[in-house]
């Protein structure tokens, strides 16, 4: 019975055989002519995981392949340092050529200049009663239709408890009903889940932002506590609006952009 | 019988392939085909179940895992602290953890995808739950991509460690690198481990097993240890550390007098009293090893009593040894054995469960009864037998008849005895001898020396093949003339024979040519039928019971009970069938339909004879034919049974109008989805989309809009 590293020992004791080293090298030169066979005889499914694969590792490659040609040219500039004497508040400057940096501020300054209350959706797709709305046959022949019931994912704040089978004209079901949302900060490029404090607007209808169904486009209120942002008072802002930018209903979440 | 066999884990999948495996198995094990047009129950219970099978595969697998995984609370604190030092106990807690949360996160999303299935209400929406359930499930597991990989590592390396029970008879081999613990440990069991003349060679636990008085005991070699602190030990050294401290075991001390193994006598000893205290409650023997290299005695005498003060000191014998010469191998191997196995029994006696063994037992010193002398009884037929040499013991062995065998070297006398065996009185084998003389091909034995003949001088002579103008081969046999005239003798009586039955036969039959046509025609009829049943019978299909086989399918295929088939078949017998036919159709059932219909036409024909008599207007009479030809069909197909409508009363209204009333609701009810697939069917077909149905439609106007 072999202990422990099996294969160690029994390379130890009875070497590798001749070839070893020329197969290895072999099989790693021929490996790009079986990967292109491959990647030319599959198709369906399985060439479209195939390529978005390959497409990664090759992105990868090129970045990583850039980044040492970006180390390369923002090598330290000896000719900029200046002769002679410095005065103190200049001696630990190196002479680095800044063009990288400067592109940067100018992209900067261009992002800055843009809309500052642009909504990421600006257009919204109006959604219609009837898609909104089940219908509820209620009474006892079954022939009353005065009840709605929302198809939609909907926020219903904590405090809510249902109105009489009587007088509850909408209902809005707890398996549709979402607390938390996915919230990215679009400078940040993070994404937090943050709790829902109100639908501020449904693009589509009032009645839909009274209910507070969430559909795309609307904006929401988030608890953004967790993240500390101030306000240019100085004071902790803990309420931002978001708004949402996936079919809640369809997604089975709530994923939106923060409006800063 | 190790215990402990963590080898039946099985593997654990990488993330990806993880993901693979659970997504496969979806799309494999549940169904696949679902239309917009089934009802939307049935839609949402297809999503759902999709869901919850990929729930429960992955709950499963990572189930599997951590029921597979030991949990290093409850192994043997061995295990428990072997684990520790090789994998981290940290670390692995913290992934199986990371597994267990996993899991729980798997099924919290299922749960709420399907709560939200139940509420979607199209077949593209329960899908999109779907996709997003699956995905985020798939998610969860691609970020235990790192704790999976580890703890494959783990498995790999558990499976690999020798199966060692802590509980049993254990030898423990510890001391300095380099002193022949691993050279020991080849010597006694076959364990073959590597032994090399550097320093640490043997860099973990290695398991032989040993014999000594039938019992088997586990022999561990550890690695070597150095002299510092517990802290400062690594990995290697603490698998040592650990042995020592869980195993109840006998312990080898290694030391090395002659230095050789690059640490002085003094360090050797410095050694042994730090980790002294791990020696308490253990069988301690202290090895002086590689004595061929320098004696006992002859080491410095400064050296000697140092080594001999350990001894004084942890109350323990010393025993020289050497792995090259094998002096004092066995011997140190008996000392640690029966040291350990007198402690185990002494033990065993002091403890709680020997009573129930104690109380069992008893022993008796049976007293003689009386000075009778009572032997053993021998047949008289086994003392005869004996006496004659037929059976006894192994020094005069029976004779036995060896007729008709070849002569063996029993055969052979006492004298030639010397030529046939060796020097070291072993027998020669022909085999021995072929190689003697040159091997195969060169020489074989002569098997003419085993011819069974009258005179023994015989045996090498040479036969010819032609003696005196003839073949002796035709001649072996003395008697060979007579035996072959007798013969010839024989065959020609037997002739004769033949010939006088020939003479007094009969002619063949005596039937005339019309009556053996018939037997020929019968014989041939007799071979149709017979092949016919046989490739009916040959035939691989179900057999129809008798009865459903003789009814009439098709015009073609008639079955046996047929009318005409039976009275074909009868008349080629020779039988009158009328008679059997009439009886059959008396009893028939088919027959009662054709006596209603024929009713019903009675009943119309009454009909139309008294309507001329009476004066009513053209559309009454209109009207009366149409009922009356209705009433005629509903008549005809009253014996038609299923097609039959069923009274109003049947299906449980009371009136027709009753039943208009029920098959307009029903229509209604249809109206809602007709026209499209089915009520889950949102898709508005062309003739139904309004800007294609409003407006002019004139020539060349229609399309274009």
């Amino acid at each position: 019975m072999p202990q422990h590293e099996h294969m160690e020992r029994h390379r130890k004791l009875h070497g590798r055989r001749m070839d070893a080293e020329e197969r290895d090298r072999k099989k790693e030169s021929r490996l790009v002519h079986k990967r292109s066979e491959f990647a030319q005889k599959v198709h369906g499914i399985r060439a479209k995981i195939y390529q978005k694969r390959r497409f990664k590792e090759k992105a990868t490659m090129r970045k990583t392949i850039a980044m040492h040609n970006q180390r390369s040219n923002q090598h330290a500039n000896d000719e900029a340092v200046a002769d002679g004497a410095v005065p103190a508040y200049l001696l630990d400057r190196e002479g680095v050529s800044r063009a990288k940096v400067l592109s940067n501020t100018v992209k900067q300054k261009r992002k800055e200049k843009a809309g500052k209350w642009e909504v990421p959706i600006p257009k919204v797709k109006p959604v219609a009663d009837d898609e909104m709305f089940k219908i509820l046959k209620t009474g006892k022949r079954q022939k009353k239709a005065w009840k709605r019931m929302v198809t939609k994912c909907t926020f219903v704040g904590d405090s809510f408890t249902r109105k009489n089978p009587k007088y509850e004209r909408f209902i809005r079901p707890s398996g549709l009903r979402m607390k938390r949302a996915n919230v990215t900060h679009p400078e940040l490029k993070t994404t937090f889940q943050l709790a829902i404090l109100g639908v501020k607007k449904n693009p589509s209808s009032q009645i839909y932002t009274n209910l507070g169904v969430l559909t795309k486009g609307t904006i929401i209120e988030v608890n953004v506590s967790e993240l500390g942002l101030v306000t240019t008072s100085g004071k902790v802002a803990w309420g931002k609006m978001a708004q949402v930018t996936n079919n809640p209903e369809l997604d089975g979440c709530v994923n939106a952009v923060l409006l800063v | 019988m190790p215990v402990y066999n963590f080898k039946k884990m099985s593997p654990v999948p990488s993330a990806p392939d993880l993901i693979d495996i659970v997504l496969m198995r979806t799309q494999r094990r549940t169904p696949t085909v679902i239309h917009p047009g089934y009802k939307i129950n049935r839609i949402r219970s297809f999503y759902m179940r999709k869901i919850k099978f990929t729930q429960q595969t992955i709950s499963e697998r990572l189930s599997k895992m951590l029921t597979d995984f030991p949990r290093l609370n409850d192994i043997h604190p061995f295990y428990a602290d072997l684990c520790n030092t090789l994998y981290d106990r940290d670390h692995y807690k913290l992934a199986l953890g990371q597994l267990n949360t996993a899991r729980s996160l798997v099924d919290q999303i299922a749960r709420d995808m399907i709560r939200m299935v139940k509420y979607a209400d199209s077949a593209y929406r329960c899908k999109c739950l779907k996709r997003a359930a699956l995905g985020r499930m798939c998610t969860v597991l691609k970020r235990q991509k790192a704790s999976l990989a580890y703890l494959e590592e783990v498995r790999k390396h558990l499976s690999r460690l020798p199966s060692l029970d802590p509980n049993t008879r254990t030898i423990l081999m510890c001391g300095l690198p380099n002193v022949g613990k691993s050279s020991f440990m080849n010597k006694i069991t076959r364990g073959n481990v590597d032994v090399q003349p550097y320093a640490f060679t043997t860099k973990s636990l290695f398991v032989g097993h040993c014999d000594y008085k039938y019992l088997r005991w586990q022999v561990i070699d550890t690695p070597g240890i150095l002299d510092h602190s517990l802290e400062q030990r690594n990995t290697i050294e603490m698998q040592a550390i650990i042995a020592l401290a869980h195993l109840t075991c006998s312990v080898l001390y290694f030391c090395d007098p002659s230095e050789q193994c690059g640490y002085t006598v003094e360090q050797q000893c410095s050694l042994f009293r730090s980790i002294k205290p791990l020696f308490a409650n253990k069988q301690l023997i202290i090895i002086v090893n590689k004595v061929d290299q320098l004696p006992w005695d002859e080491v410095q005498p400064e050296k000697r009593e140092m080594i001999e003060d350990l001894g004084r000191d942890a109350n323990c014998s010393i025993m020289t040894m050497s792995n090259i010469s094998e002096h004092g191998v066995s011997a140190v191997k008996a000392a640690a054995c029966d040291k350990l196995l007198e402690k185990r029994v002494d033990a065993r006696v002091a403890g709680k469960k020997v009573d129930g063994v104690m109380n069992r037992l008893q022993v008796f010193h049976p007293t003689p009864r009386d000075g009778v002398h009572r032997q053993a009884h021998i047949p008289d037929s086994v003392k005869q037998a004996v006496a004659d040499g037929r059976i006894g013991s192994a020094d005069h062995k029976p004779k036995r008849s060896r007729k008709g065998y070849a002569e063996t070297v029993d055969d052979i006398d006492k004298n030639d005895e010397d030529a046939t065996m060796d020097v070291s009185g072993q027998l020669k084998t022909a085999r021995d001898l072929m190689w003697e003389n040159g091997g195969p091909g060169v020489w074989a034995p002569d098997y003419r020396e085993q011819y069974d003949l009258k005179d023994k001088d015989w045996r090498f002579d040479a036969i010819p093949e032609i003696m005196d103008g003839k073949n002796i081969a035709d001649f072996v046999d003395p008697d060979i003339e007579k035996k072959l005239a007798e013969l010839e003798d024989e065959e020609e009586q037997l002739l004769e024979e033949l010939a006088a039955q020939r003479m007094g036969e009969e002619p063949d039959s005596d039937l005339d040519s019309e009556e053996e046509a018939a037997v020929a025609a019968i014989r041939d009829r007799k071979k149709i039928i017979k092949n016919i049943s046989q490739a009916n019978r040959s035939e691989n299909k179900p057999v129809l019971p008798r009865s459903i086989r003789g009814r009439t399918k098709d015009k073609h295929d008639r079955g046996d009970r047929n009318k005409d088939v039976v009275k074909d078949k009868m008349e080629r017998l020779g039988v009158d069938a009328s008679i059997m036919i009439k009886r059959g159709r008396s009893l028939d059932k088919t027959r009662g339909r054709k006596r209603g219909i024929s009713v019903s036409r009675d009943v119309e024909m009454d009909n139309s004879n008294d309507s001329p008599g009476t004066e009513i207007s053209k559309t009454q009479t209109k009207k009366q034919r149409r009922s009356r030809s209705e009433a005629a069909k509903r008549e005809a197909s009253i014996s038609r049974g299923h097609s039959r409508p069923r009274d109003p009363s049947q299906i449980g209204l009371h009136s027709d109008a009753a039943v208009e009333a029920a098959k307009k609701l029903e229509k209604q009810g249809r109206r809602m989805w007709e026209g499209g697939a089915g009520e889950g069917d949102n898709r508005k077909a062309v003739h139904l989309v309004r800007w294609m149905n409003t407006g002019k439609k004139r020539n060349g106007t229609h399309y274009c809009r």
